[in-house]
């Protein structure tokens, strides 16, 4: 639209026929439009990425951490470039369709595999939720408040965040969260190890010491799970389609989903940092929050046993709002209801209701006495690590498709080398992980 | 000193010479997208009804195999 406006103004080009007036600010500058555009356009990349470090990831990368030291570290950095390619699809596709990602399976690919799409991300988004609360549970628990408040107090907040009907207002108060992780930097400082350590086991791979072991595969295969989720792909593309982003932002999206890919791994290589301060101080535990409490009495430091939990809450609340909108607009879009934060509750009321029901629901099952959550969080594991490789599959071949996307949007050669490296990739952890349940005896345990 | 200029009303034909314009995507005018609903269903090319049928195959496995872990976690095939 920018570009257009210049074209008209300095070649002289006839005016626009009819006087259209938009809401909007002029400056002087190149590069303070670029600047403000990208301001502008920063925040579904960020909140995709980031959200991704939800309760299950702080579980997963802490236990990384305190299994296997700083040996993993290389692992985040290799997902890095990973989840960037994947979501860049993604961000392709939802600026020149302006649809979401369920809406498009269905549309391209036909009723059974559009159901099958949705029915699997709205189990697979359930039970991830459940954990959410779970761990909003059990945070509350160790900071001395009663589940029976903390949960509906949190659940009471996720709902308030998207009915002012206002996307921007729900997108602000989400940044914000996100930016609350970098909470998790200072927690690494204070307990960090060399910084030659560091440097070393990010950037050469290493196998910890005991080999390749079926723990060690589980765990590999969870942080590749829990770092690039199949909620994310239905999230980010609806996101876009929300938030109108234009051809010419398409350049801004990418970098806000640079940068939010780059934060997440930083932060999630922080949270294996925080794991690896209990391996080194031989802290053993069984959640982040026991960890929490251990930690602050060997580190003589109490703001890190508060600070701990409190993040545990934080990124509960960002995959809870992601993952119940990422159902919410999937939902919509399939049934052709109405699906925005833009529009009034009276104008989207089965968005809004999807959104709301899942919340309450997942809620509801956290606080029954003796709830198997447990085996909701194998389940959840199990069923992403099914859904995942058929969503990116559907992600490639979308974006290969010249008859939609014309010349300009579709996959370069090499775009689809690496994404079909991808998948290969994903396809062989699944199965890996699968033959793990069936045949344990296939890799030595520790 | 206020940097950020002030959010106004603005004609499309009426930006000054040498200046740009800046509005957020929510409040631009509405861009024209891909038409998709005029497509249908994707061309089956060979390409396609490989991924597909490779796609299946591995559903269908890992259906088994879940399968077989809950029947076995049951005590079907004796205790362990």
């Amino acid at each position: 639209m920018q570009e257009k406006v210049i074209a008209i103004s300095t070649a002289g080009t006839e005016a626009v026929p009819t006087a259209t007036v938009v809401r909007g600010r002029i400056v002087r500058s190149k590069w303070a439009q670029n600047l403000l555009t990208f301001l502008m356009v920063f925040g579904p990349g960020l909140i995709v990425m980031e959200a991704d470090n939800d309760a299950g990831a702080v579980s997963t990368y802490v236990q990384a951490g305190a299994q296997y030291g700083t040996s993993l570290l290389w692992l985040l950095l290799l997902l890095l470039p990973t989840t960037y390619f994947i979501q860049e699809m993604v961000v392709r596709l939802g600026i020149a369709t302006g649809k979401g990602h369920a809406a498009m399976i269905y549309q391209r690919f036909g009723k059974w595999w559009g159901v099958f799409s949705l029915v699997d991300l709205e189990l697979v988004n359930f039970l991830t939720l459940v954990t959410e609360f779970a761990a909003i549970a059990l945070a509350a628990r160790h900071m001395g408040i009663s589940p029976y408040l903390g949960v509906p107090v949190a659940a009471a907040g996720l709902m308030l965040m998207v009915l002012s009907g206002s996307y921007l207002r729900w997108e602000r108060i989400t940044i914000f969260f996100c930016l609350l992780d970098l909470a998790w930097l200072l927690i690494a400082f204070q307990l960090r190890p060399g910084v030659g350590e560091i440097v070393h086991n990010t950037f050469i791979p290493t196998i910890p010491a005991g080999g390749v072991t079926g723990n060690l595969m589980f765990l590999v295969i969870a942080i590749v799970g829990t770092t690039i989720a199949p909620w994310q792909l239905f999230f980010q593309q609806s996101c876009i389609a929300d938030k109108r982003l234009r051809f010419s932002d398409l350049k801004w999206a990418r970098l806000d989903t640079l940068l939010g890919a780059t934060f997440t791994i930083i932060v999630a290589g922080c949270m294996m940092l925080a794991g690896n301060a209990a391996l080194v101080r031989g802290i053993n535990f069984a959640d982040p929050a026991q960890m929490a409490n251990a930690l602050h009495l060997a580190a003589n430091s109490e703001w890190i046993r508060y600070g701990i939990l409190l993040l545990m809450v934080n990124a509960a609340i960002l995959g809870s709002t992601a993952i119940s909108l990422s159902s919410a607009w999937a939902y919509g879009e399939v049934k052709g209801w109405p699906h925005s934060l833009q529009m009034p509750i009276k104008d989207a009321k089965g968005f809004y209701a999807t959104y709301a029901a899942c919340v309450a629901a997942a809620a509801a099952v956290v606080l029954i006495p003796r709830a198997p959550l447990q085996l909701i969080i194998l389940g959840v594991q199990v069923l992403a690590g099914i859904m995942l490789p058929s969503a990116i599959i559907f992600l490639q071949l979308l974006l290969n498709d010249k008859e939609m996307l014309g010349e300009k949007y579709v996959n370069k050669p090499w775009n689809n080398w690496v994404n079909w490296t991808i998948i290969i990739v994903l396809f062989a952890l699944s199965l890996v992980l699968a033959a793990q349940v069936v045949a344990p005896k296939l890799f030595p345990n520790t | 000193m206020n940097f950020m200029p002030a959010l106004m009303d603005i004609n499309l034909n009426e930006v000054p010479e040498g200046h740009y314009l800046v509005v957020h995507p929510l409040n631009d005018v509405a861009e024209e997208k891909v038409d998709t609903s005029a497509l249908g269903p994707m061309p089956m090319t060979t390409s396609v009804r490989l991924s597909l049928m490779a796609l299946r195959g591995y559903l269908v496995l890992m259906a088994l195999l879940v399968g077989y872990h809950c029947v076995d976690l049951a005590g079907v095939f004796g205790q362990h």
